[in-house]
């Protein structure tokens, strides 16, 4: 009776002890349209074709996160919602389909190509033909609102670091400016 | 059976003890700012406001000055402002002065603009940087005394300590005039003065030598039209690198916009802009 309650004790100790590694990405419970680079290793090319089509069809918007599997910015962005799921998540599915497109630190804005449709872009081309002023320099992570016309929403900082609150997360999803 | 090994027993009362604490646990709540409206004061405001305009009343009512700064910008380095006037600049009454602040920086008095009737429209824009959550706020002291305020909360942070763009060092004090054409004669006039210059806060890490870049940055703008003045521009690193300012002048003929320049070093340079 007591070996048992040891061992499941030490179980329980060891799930708990060991810190929990949570895979990279936008949580599940936010249903992300996960997007994988193609192209490497000369260009990671992230096609957003598929994710306007389907905000076409559904009349949402897009919440295009750029995450990167070594990135501790990321895992603490992509925590803060893990934890606020239930508050969130019906927010987010209101109105946006979230996308989540995965990539990793190494990178860089000369390597990271976004298509729509026929156009494929380099990161700074892109952000200068949408008139986004985070041009200068790729962050990880960093998000985008867009239409289903891929008309950029709001001008979004660099980074997740100011809207990592449930009421900042709200702001940002009602595009208060 | 009886006798649970030290082990088991540490581990139990372990267990036990996290049994009991998990349904506690909870996330960080990440270290943010406490919200605060646009029209809210701060400590730094109160402080700044005894400094900079003691016994004199500041009325914050909408309708004589405005501020427009994003909620939240790209970059907290590059936060693009702009203050529009609701007050036709005439000889009777004008804004005789304007002060941008931004409340949390180290250096929170960014700008002061002395102006004169010749700006037309006492419109301004500029970029600043913003070091932490914090309001940024224009003060427009008119021309019989009467000082009015709007204020913008922004959300953003580093502003100060942002690696600086130091590609064209050897470009610093370059000054550039442009001017929207057409020109209309006796008409506010868009206009920008743009000078190159990394406006070094003291606060950026050189990465190669991991030393602080001292501070180096432009303290005043003087622009004049056809040897008449427009306004000073007394600055601070809280603007950001390549300072520009976007302006209104009213041409009255023939003549030659100047911009003179002067930097935290002595550096002295003068752009200039003929217009026919």
């Amino acid at each position: 009776m007591h070996r048992l309650a040891f061992l499941w004790c030490l179980a329980f100790w060891l799930v708990l002890a060991v810190p929990a590694v949570a895979a990279p990405g936008i949580p599940a419970a936010y249903a992300p349209l996960v997007v994988q680079p193609t192209g490497a290793p000369a260009r990671h090319e992230f096609d957003l074709s598929a994710a306007l089509e389907r905000a076409r069809r559904e009349s949402k918007r897009l919440y295009v996160y750029l995450g990167a599997h070594n990135c501790p910015f990321c895992r603490r962005y992509e925590a803060f919602l893990e934890q606020n799921a239930a508050e969130l998540v019906p927010h987010f599915a209101a109105q946006y389909i979230v996308v989540d497109l995965r990539s990793s630190l190494s990178v860089t804005a000369e390597l990271l190509f976004i298509r729509i449709g026929e156009r494929s872009l380099p990161y700074t081309d892109f952000q200068r033909a949408i008139g986004d002023e985070r041009a200068r320099m790729l962050v990880y992570p960093s998000v985008w609102l867009f239409d289903h016309e891929a008309k950029p929403l709001m001008q979004m900082p660099a980074g997740t670091g100011t809207f990592q609150t449930v009421p900042e997360q709200l702001e940002i999803l009602r595009l208060e400016q | 059976m009886r006798s649970m090994n030290l082990i088991g027993r540490v581990l139990g009362v372990g267990c036990l003890a996290l049994l009991a604490c998990a349904p506690l646990a909870h996330a960080a709540p990440g270290g943010l700012p406490a919200p605060a409206a646009h029209a809210d004061s701060s400590p730094e405001w109160e402080n700044l406001r005894a400094k900079l305009f003691p016994s004199r009343a500041v009325d914050s009512t909408p309708g004589t000055v405005q501020i427009i700064a994003p909620l939240r910008a790209a970059y907290g380095a590059s936060v693009p402002v702009k203050v529009v006037s609701k007050l036709p600049q005439s000889a009777q009454l004008y804004v005789k002065r304007l002060y941008l602040l931004v409340d949390k920086n180290p250096s929170p008095v960014a700008a002061v603009l002395e102006l004169t009737p010749e700006v037309g429209q006492a419109d301004f824009e500029t970029r600043l940087r913003v070091d932490e959550y914090s309001h940024v706020r224009v003060v427009a002291e008119l021309s019989n005394g009467q000082l009015h305020m709007d204020s913008r909360y922004v959300k953003t942070s580093g502003g100060c300590s942002a690696p600086p763009n130091r590609d064209a060092l050897h470009l610093v004090g370059k000054t550039v005039l442009k001017v929207r054409e057409p020109v209309a004669m006796n008409q506010p006039t868009p206009a920008e003065v743009t000078v190159l210059h990394p406006n070094d806060t003291g606060f950026e890490l050189n990465q190669v030598t991991v030393m602080y870049i001292p501070p180096h940055y432009v303290r005043s703008i003087k622009v004049s039209y056809a040897d008449r003045k427009v306004f000073d521009a007394e600055l601070d690193f809280s603007i950001s690198e390549n300072p520009t300012l976007r302006f209104n002048f009213v041409p009255h003929g023939q003549g030659e916009l100047k911009a003179e320049v002067e930097d935290t070093k002595d550096g002295r340079w003068v752009g200039t802009l003929a217009l026919p």
